[in-house]
């Protein structure tokens, strides 16, 4: 279902290559200056997460449309040790990496579906996804 | 088969047009009967009469830019969507009646008259539902760019100082929208304060709140101020009965004396002149 | 392929303009930068402009705050200018407020205003 892209994340650089590739992405599906802003930063969000905790992933990035409407969807993937809590992840201020803690609950607020899904021991897939106003 | 149909609702009009409007008044609740004279109904109705005849010559060409006038037509006459369904209904139904009472159609050629008759009206249907769509989605596009526009825009009343009135119900939809023209216009008017005039706002709760709090936080951050005014007695009311905390923030109750604090906070003030 | 950000010095002021993407280990690098350049240079104020900057994740606005904390420890004031609305906008619904920043519109707003708050 349309066109696809994607990174694969292994070193910091690559968080880099992964918002770069959102960023034209939305630029070119026809996003806002504000969209373009939300979605890199979620790649960014996301792409880190795989690094600081699975060490490996993959972002991928696909058009998608709906009734009428244009939207992008990133799927994050990693096969890492998997979320524990998801409902803990969710919470505003929780964080395991020392970071801000704004990650997933803030990365749900820039887009406007956000999915988690996760097996203990076999790895997370996020799917963010964002319409076209 | 539809040649013959035509020609005999040609000749059989008056009959048809009167027998259809009696259906149409029993059954009716639309005010288009009740409310307009019977010149404007009997013409009313044999346009419409002509327009369904036109769409009984199927196989030529042209059919479907007639189909699509017909539907633009019917559509103009300002008929609610059930109306019209019905007035279509009422029509083939009078037809049918009185092709069966003059012994057109009978036992043995009745399953071709009703394939006759689906292929009238199923694409006439169609069509109108297609248009009126159309039409509906144009009109809520339209309104909705129209909410845009009165939604929020920011107004420079003075050097550095920008004024931003919000009127009607604030939904998380527009509260983005807000944010967005409140910050683009800070940053094209290098405005330093903004004030943000909610006295048009019918209900302030923790929602609208929130979105208020989130759009002067962001307003700080690229580098103004932002001071809320206009919040009228039962504004306040809610306000510290829900619990909301507006502590960080400068709110006054009317835009004037917003106004001359941010005027202070900019080092300026408005002095009277002394004439003589 | 690490390109450092310069810092210029003005009087007793620092500034500095990030005219590229941060990547993390640019970012890094900058604090440490700025730090000790702040240390050489008994600086007061330090000026920091993000106009061309388009966006803004956790860790850079992690490395910013830590930054403005660690130079107020050295007794040094910080002011952001020119982030983007649609960095403010993604900033604030990250949950990222920066509450204890300074910031002003631009470079040229920065400096009068950082200058104030040394005045002060």
């Amino acid at each position: 279902m349309g066109y696809q892209s994607s990174v694969e994340i292994l070193t910091e650089w690559d968080i880099v290559a992964a918002r770069q590739l959102g960023r034209n992405e939305a630029k070119e599906v026809g996003f806002g200056t504000v969209d373009q802003a939300r979605i890199t930063t979620a790649i960014s969000e996301l792409a880190r997460n795989i690094y600081l905790y699975a060490g490996k992933g993959k972002i991928e990035i696909e058009r998608i449309t709906e009734g009428g409407l244009f939207g992008i969807i990133i799927i994050a993937s990693d096969e890492g040790p998997g979320i524990p809590d998801v409902r803990k992840v969710m919470e505003d201020g929780f964080s395991t990496s020392g970071g801000l803690g704004a990650g997933m609950p803030g990365v749900k607020r820039l887009m406007d579906d956000f999915k988690v899904e996760t097996v203990l021991g076999e790895g997370t897939v996020i799917k963010a996804t964002k319409w076209i106003r | 088969m539809n040649k013959l149909m035509a020609t005999f609702i040609q000749d059989n009009l008056e009959e048809i047009i009167s027998r259809w409007q009696e259906l149409m008044k029993d059954d009716s609740e639309e005010r288009f009967f009740q409310i307009m004279s019977q010149d404007v109904i009997d013409k009313t109705s044999r346009e419409f009469a002509e327009l369904m005849i036109s769409n009984l010559y199927e196989g030529e060409t042209n059919y479907e830019n007639r189909l699509k006038d017909f539907t633009n037509k019917v559509v103009r006459f300002g008929w609610s969507i059930s109306f019209v369904m019905k007035a279509i209904t009422h029509f083939t139904t009078v037809v049918y009646t009185m092709l069966e009472e003059n012994g057109t159609i009978r036992e043995e050629n009745m399953k071709e008259y009703v394939m006759t008759f689906a292929a009238w009206i199923t694409p006439m249907r169609d069509g109108i539902v297609e248009t009126y769509a159309k039409t509906w989605e144009r009109t809520v596009q339209l309104q909705k760019i129209a909410l845009q526009e009165l939604s929020a825009s920011l107004i420079p009343v003075f050097d550095k100082i920008s004024v931003m009135p919000l009127v009607g119900t604030i939904d998380t939809e527009r509260a983005k929208l807000i944010m967005e023209n409140l910050l683009e216009g800070v940053v094209k008017h290098r405005a330093e304060v903004v004030l943000l005039d909610i006295t048009g706002v019918p209900v302030v709760d923790t929602m609208v709140a929130h979105h208020i709090i989130q759009a002067a936080d962001a307003v700080r951050l690229v580098g103004a101020k932002c001071m809320l005014v206009g919040i009228r007695p039962e504004i306040a009311q809610t306000i510290v009965t829900l619990g909301i905390n507006l502590k960080d923030f400068t709110t006054t109750s009317t835009l004037q004396r917003g106004v001359e604090q941010a005027l202070a906070w900019t080092n300026r003030q408005i002095v009277e002149v002394e004439e003589d | 392929m690490n390109l450092r950000i310069p810092i210029l010095k003005l009087k007793d002021v620092l500034i500095v303009s990030i005219q590229w993407e941060l990547d993390d280990q640019t970012a890094l690098q900058f604090q440490e930068d700025l730090l000790t350049k702040m240390h050489e240079t008994s600086a007061r104020g330090v000026v920091i402009d993000l106009t061309p900057i388009d966006f803004i994740d956790s860790f850079i606005a992690k490395v910013l705050g830590d930054v403005i904390a660690m130079s107020g420890l050295m007794g040094a004031k910080v002011v952001i200018t020119g982030i983007q609305p649609a960095v403010a906008i993604t900033l604030i619904e990250l949950g990222i407020r920066l509450e204890d920043v300074m910031t002003a519109l631009d470079l040229e707003n920065g400096l009068e205003k950082l200058q104030q708050e040394l005045e002060a």
